[in-house]
């Protein structure tokens, strides 16, 4: 017989209905693979109890008050025995000591629980990391609780290798959120962002999440377009006991909150929920094709009502931001269902869970600044010319409202859940700028402009999970199904810019700051992901192997539009001063002189700025797993997917009116059928040392807005995105998939008390990897396209560690020291016409060299923390430090030099403490930022002085927040 | 524009009706074509063919048409082209891409007017020598796009592919590829633009990007453009980006921006003309941006600082600017208006006069000595008889 040996994560509870009466509920774990074992049969004579493990591995027996032994026993695994378990009558947290009998005397191992019952996931994630096949990192909700994160782009930071880009977006081993891939439940989620691949993490408040993981190397049964890492957020689906936690917070950032300068607008009545009610609807008339104006054949009446259709408001207000406030409520429970007591003394359960969640948050930055910026011709004028200089103040308020709810019925043999989530987000921004245009520049008038702009974001997204499995113990097989459709809504409802020019005199000058404008942009994505799995257990050469198969599909379609309208004047323009709220008074509108103001309308029919892409994946796979000896194990596998994109989209040429322009009517624009090979093995140097090596062959896939004819501006900034299907000379306009050949090696280590140790180096090579490139042509306006680019590489090495301070003295026996430095080299070799433009602008004494670094790609990544956990119930601190290297965000070409986002230094404290009469209720305070730096992305070119594309200054905060067990 | 297609594809049915009782008419119409009722015409496809446009007719632009490689255009003398309306990339306008002509030849008795469908002026009014418009303003700008003529002459870009510059034209979305310019022929030839007014244009495509009056890049000196209006553009009067190409007798009235505008080292020469009143500066004249430096002439010219505008500077130059002025009067200037510089070594000044007390506080440095107060009017302004500016009283 096999030595294995059970791995028993366990915790009691008091049953709240009887107080004589608590719980000691756990979940039985292979040792040896780290996963759960079904069927297990779990005693305690003690109290008069036993039961078997359910599909999940969980057990729940109740047992009065008192000390009790628990004895586990499974077919061919020994016998676990566990004494001194503690039900007490006042206290959650409980220490118990586990033993671990195994066979030819494997020593004992003395492991001392300090979690309580929700607090259990983290110990379970460690044992899953230790003994997966695969490379994985994570994170559970009792980390996130100790460290007091408030939403999953914070967790996340925590995991290894994993960083962030623009406060939302993961980015794992230093890659681009081109190469990772974020899913909910194990399902494909749309991103909500256009501008994304991958969903910003920022929408997902942690009470919904019971933990993130993070693999690092492709599996068979994974979705294989990913390449840095695959994120998984497994939101929470049954509580272990009845939960009602309410929980608030509050954040003060000195220059943010409570200032009286926080510029905003006036917006609708409903902001505060996340929505608009309807005051930056788009007019009804403004969807004719023939809108009303002086020229338009409408009588004077009839412009005058349209233009009084829009709302008013052009200007920015002052008002006193409040303070960030957060509440949240989780409710969950669970029953056993006595009615549905099926023959063999089984009792089904049921539970739910409920949460929801608000945030009101503000950002205020006095001093943001977007430059662009030139080389200059002559070869010895090494530092940059500015093109453009817009400075001034951005204020965003940020609501988040989050639901989820959830039932699930399980019996110890199958289970179904029912998950609903609905996430709203609302973000109005409102920002004054002042403008400096250099004439001088190539491409530029020159020019002296101030803005207001008012921008609305409103983001929702509705998904609803359906997952089944089942075992059937006789015969090895256990069968997983889910399909989770979203509908993921993101618009950008009446964005205004109001750009003054001064030149002689005040106006709006269309060759200068431009005429007001006004923008609706609307993005509707549905994802209907399902699938599939199969597991079954055997036996090859006398060791257990598991042979898995699956299949699932992914059918994905988004709808896209942009209307802009832009302001003119019938005649000279008049203004007494720049006051953009006077603007639209009744006495300006058409047809009152002197400014006789009416809306143009700057949309084709059709309309070339929207489109319908849809897309299908369908994959299945087959992989194995097995051990060739006791310390060898692998997983092989391989996937095919077939993925097609169609497009329904065309060109400005052919919206208007040329009939060779292009147009495609739901054609196909990337179609293929892959293989994606998987090779994972681990060897086990001794109990707690590991080899692993992982082989795979992993794509990165155009996103829809990629594949288009789409012409995206940002409204504060200016800069326009770019479709790839426009063709240019350094463009074919044909973008193709990445194709990412990945090596991993790791060497790892696990000590006592959840101390780790390990080394990885990794290797990929990239196909075709698409980056996003300057556009030479267009030197007026600033505008990027995503390009294939020549051949890519990148090497990296990868430590992680988490130490306890007790070798320094037993004193610091509860002081952790964890973190991670992942150090990247990557090399882009660069297509001819990159190559060449660059050449035609070396400089003196610089060396054009036909690599480069690779866009997206961090040089290095430092995680880094310092904490404290006290035991039974005591205090938790930490402190934590978090850096990127300096990144090539977007390539230049000629004239205009590479942009580099900057490292952002981000030191940020927190301490958390029980405090009430059982120590159930939580206080935790966070400071944020406490190096104060900014974030920023600049221009670089060879020794210029770095100049700045964007900066902001995001302060230091700090905020409280209490929990309330109920 | 579908709408005015349809609408205009239901006259034409009601009109091939009355059509084929006339055998008099001379234009051609086309039966099959939707797009032509008797006297107006929209286009809306690129033009890949030689093309005539006739005076009969009035042709309405329904979108940016290009005029491509290798087909001309033929504008005969009194023909009235309207732009619809539309801004971004729905602005309306005409291009004469690389290796095309445009031969629009109007006459001082009947000239070729380009402006908005707002406007009412018909073929009539000029075959009856009213050149105004008789319903609009002119102050009225940004109605539609505007006339882009671009040839294969050097221009100064920052980009070089090989020894060739090229860059995409201000105004025209990058996406289409009929917008390049640039090339190595200074003696291309694009065509003959004489007798042409172009009004309420400038549409604008983005912040600081939109469309000219007359835009002019790589224009090479086998082109010969004389004798043109542009009123009321919401963009500059005039631009050159590079090229060769000579103007003459030229009018820049109300124009949005600068009245006139150059770029990427135009090698040509503008003798005679009038600036009036734009909102911008009433001269930007920029260096190259490229290796390749060359500079222009512009000489006996009248500027009307002042009027239903206020202009920026006099004169906008760049440190790097290439140009020798000579011979320009200016009058109504405001307090505060100056010529920006006059430190840039390759520029020159020679007969320039301004009409205010003393030019210290009207130049930014050293007053040069080409530089000087006085009453001195420097252009032949009986050439302009026949433009609406001249009609309209504005020119004196």
């Amino acid at each position: 017989m096999r030595a294995l040996c059970l791995f028993i994560l366990f915790s009691t509870s008091l049953h709240h209905l009887n107080a004589q009466n608590g719980m000691i509920s756990g979940t039985v774990i292979d040792r040896e693979t780290g996963e759960t074992i079904i069927g297990a049969t779990v005693q305690c004579q003690t109290c008069n109890s036993n039961t078997a493990t359910d599909l999940d591995g969980n057990f729940t027996l109740s047992a009065k008050a008192g000390d009790h032994t628990v004895e586990v026993s499974y077919f061919s695994y020994k016998t676990l025995r566990l004494s001194n378990v503690k039900v007490s009558l006042d206290e959650v947290h409980l220490t118990g000591k586990l033993y671990l009998i195994g066979e030819d005397n494997l020593k004992l191992d003395e492991v001392i629980i300090y979690a309580e019952v929700s607090k259990n996931t983290e110990t379970a994630l460690l044992t899953l990391k230790k003994k997966s096949t695969q490379i994985i990192d994570g994170i559970s909700a009792s980390k996130i609780s100790q460290i007091g994160d408030g939403t999953a782009v914070e967790a996340a930071k925590r995991i290894t290798g994993v960083s962030i880009e623009g406060g939302k977006y993961i980015y794992i081993r230093g890659l681009g959120d081109r190469y990772s891939k974020t899913t909910l439940n194990g399902m494909d989620i749309p991103g909500l962002d256009p501008d994304k691949n991958t969903i910003q993490m920022d929408i997902f408040p942690t009470d919904l999440i019971s933990n993130i993981v993070v693999s690092k190397s492709f599996l068979a049964n994974e979705p294989a377009d990913f390449t840095g890492g695959l994120l998984n957020v497994e939101t929470k689906a049954f509580p272990d006991k009845k939960l009602f936690k309410l929980s608030m917070s509050s954040s003060y950032n000195p220059s943010m909150n409570l200032n009286s300068e926080f510029i905003s607008y006036s917006g609708g009545s409903t902001d505060f929920l996340g929505f608009d009610d309807g005051t930056r609807r788009l007019p009804d008339l403004a969807r004719s094709n023939n809108i009303p104006t002086p020229i338009s054949g409408a009588s004077e009446a009839q412009v005058n009502s349209f233009v009084k259709s829009f709302n008013p408001n052009l200007g920015t207000i002052k008002q006193l931001s409040l303070l960030d406030l957060g509440v949240g409520i989780s409710i969950g429970d669970q029953w056993q269902w006595k009615k549905r007591t099926n023959s063999n003394g089984e009792i089904p359960k049921l539970g739910y869970i409920f949460s929801m969640s608000y945030k009101s948050s503000y950002n205020y930055y006095d001093d943001v600044f977007y430059g662009e910026y030139q080389r200059y011709r002559n070869a010895d004028s090494l530092n940059l010319r500015y093109a453009n200089k817009q400075q001034g103040a951005l204020g965003e308020h940020n609501v988040l409202l989050g639901t989820l709810a959830g039932i699930a019925y399980k019996t110890n043999h199958s289970k179904i859940r029912v998950t609903l989530m609905h996430l709203q987000n609302g973000i109005s921004r409102a920002g004054n700028f002042n403008i400096d245009n250099n004439g001088e520049a190539v491409g530029q008038s020159g020019y002296i402009a101030a803005s207001d702009n008012l921008e609305y974001n409103q983001r929702s997204l509705t998904n609803l999970l359906i997952n089944g499995n089942f075992v059937k113990p006789e015969k090895n097989i256990k069968i997983d199904w889910r399909i989770a459709p979203t509908l993921s809504l993101s618009n950008d409802p009446d964005i205004r810019k109001t750009a003054f020019t001064f030149e002689g005199d005040t106006a709006f000058s269309a060759g200068a700051g431009g005429n007001p404008s006004r923008i609706w942009r609307s993005l509707q994505e549905v994802n209907i992901p399902s699938r599939l799995d199969i597991i079954k257990k055997l036996t090859f050469f006398n060791e257990p192997s598991k042979l898995k198969y699956g299949l699932s599909n992914t059918f994905k379609e988004r709808s896209y539009e942009i209307l802009f309208f832009d302001m003119q004047f019938f005649g000279s323009q008049n203004w007494e001063s720049a006051d953009p709220q006077k603007i639209l008074n009744l006495d300006q509108i058409y047809p009152n002189s002197p400014n006789r103001i009416y809306y143009q309308s700057g949309n084709n029919s059709p309309n070339p700025n929207k489109y319908r892409s849809n897309s299908n994946t369908a994959a299945t796979y087959v992989s194995s797993e097995f051990e060739l000896n006791i310390r060898l194990k692998g997983i092989v596998g391989i996937r095919a997917e077939h993925f097609i994109q169609r497009h329904t989209g065309r060109d400005q040429a052919f919206a208007s009116g040329d009939i060779n322009g292009k147009n495609l009517q739901n054609e196909i624009v990337l179609h293929a059928l892959d293989f994606f090979p998987s090779v994972n093995f681990i060897y086990s140097l001794n109990e707690n040392q590991n080899l692993r090596f992982s082989g795979t062959r992993t794509i990165a896939r155009p996103s829809f807005k990629e594949l288009s004819f789409a012409q995206i501006a940002d409204p504060i900034t200016n800069r326009i995105f770019n479709g790839s299907f426009f063709n240019y000379t350094a463009w074919s306009g044909n973008l193709v998939e990445t194709y990412v050949n990945n090596f991993d090696f790791r060497w790892e280590k696990y000590l006592k008390r959840g101390q780790l140790f390990s080394i990885s180096g990794f290797f990929k090579d990239f196909s075709n990897p698409i980056e996003m490139v300057r556009i030479a042509e267009q030197q007026t306006s600033t505008e990027f396209q995503p390009r294939n680019v020549g051949k890519g590489k990148m090497i990296g090495a990868e430590i992680e560690w988490n130490a306890s301070l007790n070798s320094i003295s037993n004193y610091f026996e509860n002081i952790f020291f964890n973190g991670n430095i992942t150090l990247i080299n990557s090399s882009l070799k660069m297509s001819a016409v990159e190559y060449n433009s660059r050449k035609d602008y070396e400089r003196a004494g610089e060396t054009i060299k036909e690599t480069r670094q690779m866009a997206g790609q961090s040089p290095f990544v430092i995680n880094s923390g310092l904490s404290y956990y006290g035991a039974n119930n005591k205090s938790n601190f930490g402190i934590y430090y978090n850096v990127k290297g300096p990144t090539l965000n977007i390539v230049g070409l000629g004239l205009f030099p590479d942009i580099y986002t900057m490292p952002f230094h981000s030191l940020n404290a927190s301490l958390s403490s029980p405090f009430g009469e059982k120590k159930r209720n939580e206080i935790k305070i966070r400071v944020s930022n406490l190096l104060n730096d900014d974030a920023l992305h600049t221009f670089k070119s060879f020794q210029a002085n770095d100049e700045v594309f964007s900066k902001y200054l995001p302060g230091f905060s700090i905020s409280i927040g209490l929990t309330f067990n109920l | 524009m579908t709408d005015k297609l349809k609408r205009y594809a239901i006259l034409s049915i009601v009109s091939l009706a009355l059509a084929s009782c006339d055998t008099s008419t001379v234009d051609p119409v086309d039966p099959t074509d939707p797009n032509q009722v008797d006297g107006l015409k929209v286009i809306s496809s690129n033009i890949t063919s030689n093309t005539t446009w006739y005076s009969d007719t009035i042709y309405q632009l329904g979108s940016r048409v290009s005029v491509t490689s290798g087909v001309t255009l033929i504008i005969e003398a009194g023909t009235v082209i309207k732009g619809e309306a539309g801004s971004g990339s729905n602005a309306t306008a005409l291009v004469i891409s690389r290796g095309a002509k445009i031969m629009a030849r109007g006459t001082v008795s009947a000239p070729i007017v380009f402006t908005s469908v707002a406007d009412e002026l018909s073929p009539e009014n000029i075959a009856s020598g009213n050149f105004a418009s008789p319903n609009l303003e002119p102050t009225v700008n940004g109605l539609w796009g505007g006339l882009i003529i671009l040839g294969n002459a050097k221009i100064s870009a920052s980009n070089t592919t090989g020894d060739v510059s090229e860059v995409q034209i201000e105004g025209i979305p990058t996406s289409d590829s009929n917008g390049l310019y640039g090339g190595t022929d200074d003696m291309d030839n694009s065509g003959e633009i004489k007798y042409v007014s172009i009004r309420h244009g400038g549409a604008n495509i983005g912040s600081g990007n939109e469309i000219n009056g007359l835009t002019m890049g790589g224009v090479g000196s086998g082109t010969l453009i004389q004798n043109v209006e542009v009123v009321a553009n919401q963009d500059d009067g005039f631009e050159c980006f590079g090229g060769t190409v000579n103007l003459n007798n030229i009018v820049s009235w109300n124009v949005g921006d600068d009245g006139f505008d150059t770029d990427q080292s135009w090698a040509g020469t503008l003798d005679n003309f009038i600036i009036i009143s734009p909102d911008g500066h009433c001269f930007e004249l920029d260096g190259p941006e490229g290796n390749y430096k060359a500079s222009h002439t512009i000489k006996n010219g009248h500027v009307i600082a002042n009027g239903d505008n206020q202009s920026g500077d006099l004169i906008n130059i760049d440190d790097n600017s290439r140009v020798s002025l000579q011979d320009i009067y200016f009058m109504d200037v405001l307090p505060g208006q100056q010529i920006n510089r006059v430190t840039a070594s390759d520029v020159s000044y020679s007969g320039i006069v301004l009409d205010v007390d003393t030019v210290d506080k009207y130049v930014n440095g050293t007053v040069p000595a080409g530089i000087t107060a006085g009453q001195t009017p420097k252009a032949d302004i009986n050439v302009f008889s026949w433009t609406w500016a001249q009609s309209a009283g504005v020119i004196k």
